[in-house]
Order: structure tokens, then C-alpha cells, then sequence
């Protein structure tokens, strides 16, 4: 990925911003992103808009070295140091590729369940640009108790 | 309408009892730095009661923050993100100077387009200034939920002495008038003019503050004590009637000199100095702490919140606990943000906060 220019950024915001995917009407599969026809019948059929859990596990995973980061993210590596991008696998199905963020490279194995969380991802023409990436679930600790 | 309007306009105090909070949610970054990386880099650590301070990621601002917050004070109301009527941001120190971030937050919770949006920003105070705006907005009958979202992540100079306590975190709380979990008896705020306290000119990227320091204690107590006694006065109440007081989260010190002034006593301010853990988070430092107290509030028990605007002014509301607050204590409280942290060193900081 390169350059993605304002408009073309703009027409995703609901994928990226609330994961948002687009149910098909005539086979029930869930396509994310969203598409004109769908994956899995291959028809050009209706849609509808289907809001996603944001959980899921992590189907595979890579670690983005100096030397391989896109420009976008030169700064971030830069800053940073090398960071992990993941295809992660949706409860509901769709697989997504997106940086994990809020963990340790060596906490990271191939089905470790991950949520999403909103972050910026670069700066470009002095616009930030918000979107999803995914960290290890956040749990509870503990249930407090009141006391008395 | 007419209706609706007569019973909040009606008598005494409009917003008695009749508006409140049906849920909130907090975050905190998970990473935090201790008070010895500053002795080691500085050779001093200039906030007095903190201990370490949580530190924002290279990926997060105050409009990623303040849409965690969000969410999770949505979970904890119980209501779908369509119903919000009114989205109101709060930071001190927003990323964008001009362009609205409230419809940012709104799009991203999913939030209906035909609401009202507004940014509050340019004080510490600011988050208690949409929060009262939201409660206006519920009152006079314009929508049935609000939700007000205070996020900071203040920025100052590194060599100088007021970055030392500067953190990050964000609350929101969505106001309604039906199954609240804590609904406000009273409010008040004053105005004045003390200046150089803490303050940012236009187009300037760093914080600034005079420190003058008797000057600025003038300012500090004479706010304070005229808001305070103000609101006291007005609704009846006095001192020991209120479990737990919340005044701006500066440092570790300040708000208990505060209370102590005004006639409260040390153990109803203790438990909210979250300040020694998460650092000054500016226009958020009020309600992270009072989110704090409600996870662990007890019905009936009454919380006075007092924010401090540097010098201008503040915002006091005289909070009570109601019986609901029992049912809904399944989500992710400021402890379980607090536990789960990792620590950097300064180095890392300065990198993260783009210092370097």
C-alpha cells in the first residue's frame, strides 16, 4: 500500500473506523471490506450492512522490519522500532489484515484471541488518519467487592 | 414538551435530582513511566505525590482514548450507540486546533448523523464544562441521552518543570434522565480572570506555565473556595455530607491542601488522587476520578466534583449515589486499566510523545 488519496480513504471510514462489513442477501456470507459482488456466491447481489464484533484470533502473523515498512509507516518504525502486522480471523468469519498494537512480540502465536481498538495509523498531508488495529483481548482483573 | 419543559424548569434547582448518569466507561494508555526515569535523566522529579504516570502509545491521541472510553461507557449503560442524541468532546490539548473531533468520536461509536456535536477544549476545565452542557442538554428535553467524553494527553516542553507531570487517560459518561446509576443534586460554577497559570498561545506547541507561585495559590484558593461554598450554600449541604471529594488532579498534594481548606478532611479526598498513578490529565483528571470512585461507590453516598480551569474558573457538582448502581458492575473498571501496564523507560517516552 501506498499513497491513498482523501476521497478514497473517505469512502472506506465505515470499514475503518467500525468495522462495518456487508452481509449478502442472497447467501448470508459476510464480505470485509466491502465489495461489489460478494466472495462467496459470486453474485452481484444486495447488501446489508452488518456491524462486526471486533474479536477474533490471530490466523498469522508477520513482523515488519526497516527495510520492508511502507512509507507511510516510516515514522512509526522510525520511532517505534519494528511492529507486528497480523491476518486476523473474525468470529463472524472475514479474515483482516491489521497491525497489532498494545503487546510483546513474544506474546504473539497463531490463535491467540485479539480485539479491536481504535488508533491512528499515519499522518499524511497533515491528515490523521484513524482506523482499526487489534491487541490481545483486555480482560477483567478482578471483581471488586465493596467494602465496608 | 411543554410538559417535559415545565417539570425541569419548573422548581428550585432545574436539574435536581431529575438528570444524571446512566453509565461510564474510562481508558488509560498501558504504558507508564516512574518518577526515577525523570531523577535519572533530570536529576529531579517535579510533581510532588506522583509515582509514575501513564504514557500514551506512538498510535493513540486524545480521540483514540476518548472512543475506548466511549465504547465502554456505552457497554455500561446498556443502550446502543443510536440511541445518543449529542456527542461532546473534552481535551486541553486536542490534535486538530480547527476541525470538529466530536463527529470523529461519533462516527466511530457509530452514533447516529442527526445529533449535536460540540468541542470543548482550551482549559483543564473543559471536561466538566461539556459534562454540565450535556446535562443542560438532557434537561431541557433536546435529546434523551448525551454522552460527554473528556481525553487529554497535555504536551509541554521537556526541560521544563511542568511536563514532569503531565499524563494521559480519558473518561465519558452518558447523561439521561431514567435508570441512573448517580444523579446530580446540584451545580455551580464561577468565573475570574488570574492569567500565566498554565497556558498555550495559538500556534504554539508547548504548555507553558509562569509559576508564580503565591500568585497562583491566590487564584487556586479564591476559585475554589467561591465555587465550592457557592454550591454548599445553595443546595444545603455542607462538608461532611459528602463521601468522597474530587478536585482537579494536578499532582499529588494540591487537591488535599485544597479540601483541607475548604473544611473536608483527608479521607474523603485520598481515594480519589488518581493523579499519583496516571499523572495530570488535564481536562480529564476530574472525571477519571470519578469514575474511579462510582466502581466502588455505594448507594446513598454523595461525591462533590470541583474541576480548576488554570486561573479562569471552575465547575462544582454535588453527585448522589443511587440504588442502581449495584446492577451494573460488570465492565472494565479504572483498576483493571491500572493493573494492566508496562513500564519505559524515558528514552522511550521521549519517542513516544515525538520529543526526539
Amino acid at each position: 500500500m501506498a499513497y491513498v488519496s482523501i476521497p478514497a480513504y473517505w469512502k472506506t471510514i465505515p470499514q475503518r473506523y467500525s468495522l462495518i462489513g456487508l452481509k449478502c442477501k442472497n447467501c448470508g456470507y459476510i464480505n470485509f471490506p466491502a465489495r461489489e459482488i460478494c466472495a462467496k456466491c459470486g453474485k452481484k447481489s444486495e447488501f446489508e450492512p452488518i456491524k462486526l464484533s471486533g474479536k477474533g484470533k490471530i490466523y498469522s502473523y508477520t513482523i515488519i522490519a526497516a527495510g520492508s515498512t511502507p512509507p507511510e509507516f516510516l515514522l512509526q518504525e522510525k520511532y517505534v522500532g519494528s511492529y507486528p502486522v497480523a491476518v486476523v480471523k473474525l468470529l463472524e468469519g472475514p479474515k483482516i489484515v491489521a497491525q497489532l498494537t498494545d503487546c510483546k512480540v513474544e506474546e504473539l502465536k497463531i490463535g491467540l484471541e485479539v480485539e479491536t481498538v481504535f488508533r491512528k495509523i499515519y499522518e499524511d498531508e497533515q491528515v490523521i488518519r484513524y482506523g482499526i488495529k487489534f491487541r490481545p483481548v483486555k480482560k477483567r482483573r478482578r471483581h471488586k467487592k465493596n467494602e465496608k | 414538551m411543554v410538559q417535559l419543559l415545565f417539570t425541569y424548569l419548573g422548581e428550585g434547582d432545574f436539574m435536581e435530582g431529575k438528570c444524571g448518569i446512566v453509565g461510564y466507561g474510562v481508558y488509560i494508555p498501558r504504558f507508564r513511566i516512574k518518577s526515577e526515569e525523570y531523577v535519572k535523566a533530570w536529576g529531579v522529579f517535579a510533581a510532588p505525590g506522583v509515582k509514575e504516570k501513564a504514557v500514551a502509545g506512538f498510535d493513540e491521541d486524545p480521540i483514540t482514548m476518548a472512543i475506548e472510553a466511549s465504547i465502554n461507557a456505552i457497554n455500561y449503560a446498556g443502550i446502543d450507540a443510536t440511541d445518543i442524541n449529542c456527542v461532546y468532546f473534552a481535551s486541553s490539548y486536542p490534535p486538530y486546533a480547527e476541525k470538529l473531533m466530536s463527529s470523529t468520536i461519533s462516527t466511530a461509536i457509530g452514533a447516529p448523523s442527526n445529533i449535536a456535536t460540540s468541542d470543548f477544549t482550551s482549559s483543564t476545565k473543559a471536561g466538566t464544562a461539556a459534562m454540565l452542557a450535556a446535562l443542560d442538554f438532557v434537561a431541557s428535553g433536546r435529546g434523551d441521552f448525551a454522552l460527554v467524553v473528556a481525553a487529554d494527553s497535555p504536551y509541554a516542553d521537556f526541560k521544563d518543570f511542568i511536563e514532569h507531570r503531565l499524563g494521559s487517560g480519558a473518561a465519558a459518561f452518558i447523561i439521561g434522565k431514567e435508570d441512573l446509576i448517580a444523579f446530580i443534586e446540584g451545580i455551580h460554577s464561577v468565573s475570574m480572570e488570574f492569567f500565566s497559570e498554565r497556558f498555550r498561545k495559538g500556534g504554539e506547541k508547548f504548555l507553558r506555565n509562569l509559576a508564580i507561585r503565591s500568585y497562583a495559590k491566590y487564584a487556586l484558593n479564591k476559585i475554589y473556595t467561591t465555587c465550592v461554598s457557592e454550591l454548599l450554600r445553595r443546595i444545603g449541604r455542607k462538608p461532611d455530607d459528602y463521601k468522597y471529594v474530587v478536585f482537579q488532579q494536578f499532582d499529588g498534594k494540591t487537591p488535599l491542601e485544597v479540601a483541607l481548606r475548604l473544611g473536608f478532611k483527608p479521607e474523603q479526598v485520598t481515594p480519589t488522587l488518581l493523579c499519583t498513578k496516571i499523572g495530570d490529565t488535564g481536562s480529564a483528571s476530574c472525571l477519571i476520578s470519578l469514575a474511579s470512585i462510582l466502581d466502588t461507590a455505594n448507594p446513598n453516598e454523595r461525591i462533590l466534583v470541583a474541576s480548576y480551569g488554570s486561573g479562569a474558573g471552575s465547575d462544582a457538582l454535588s453527585i448522589v449515589v443511587t440504588e442502581n448502581i449495584e446492577k451494573k458492575r460488570e465492565f472494565l473498571t479504572v483498576e483493571d486499566y491500572l493493573e494492566d501496564k508496562e513500564y519505559v523507560d524515558y528514552l522511550t517516552y521521549l519517542k513516544f510523545k515525538r520529543g526526539i
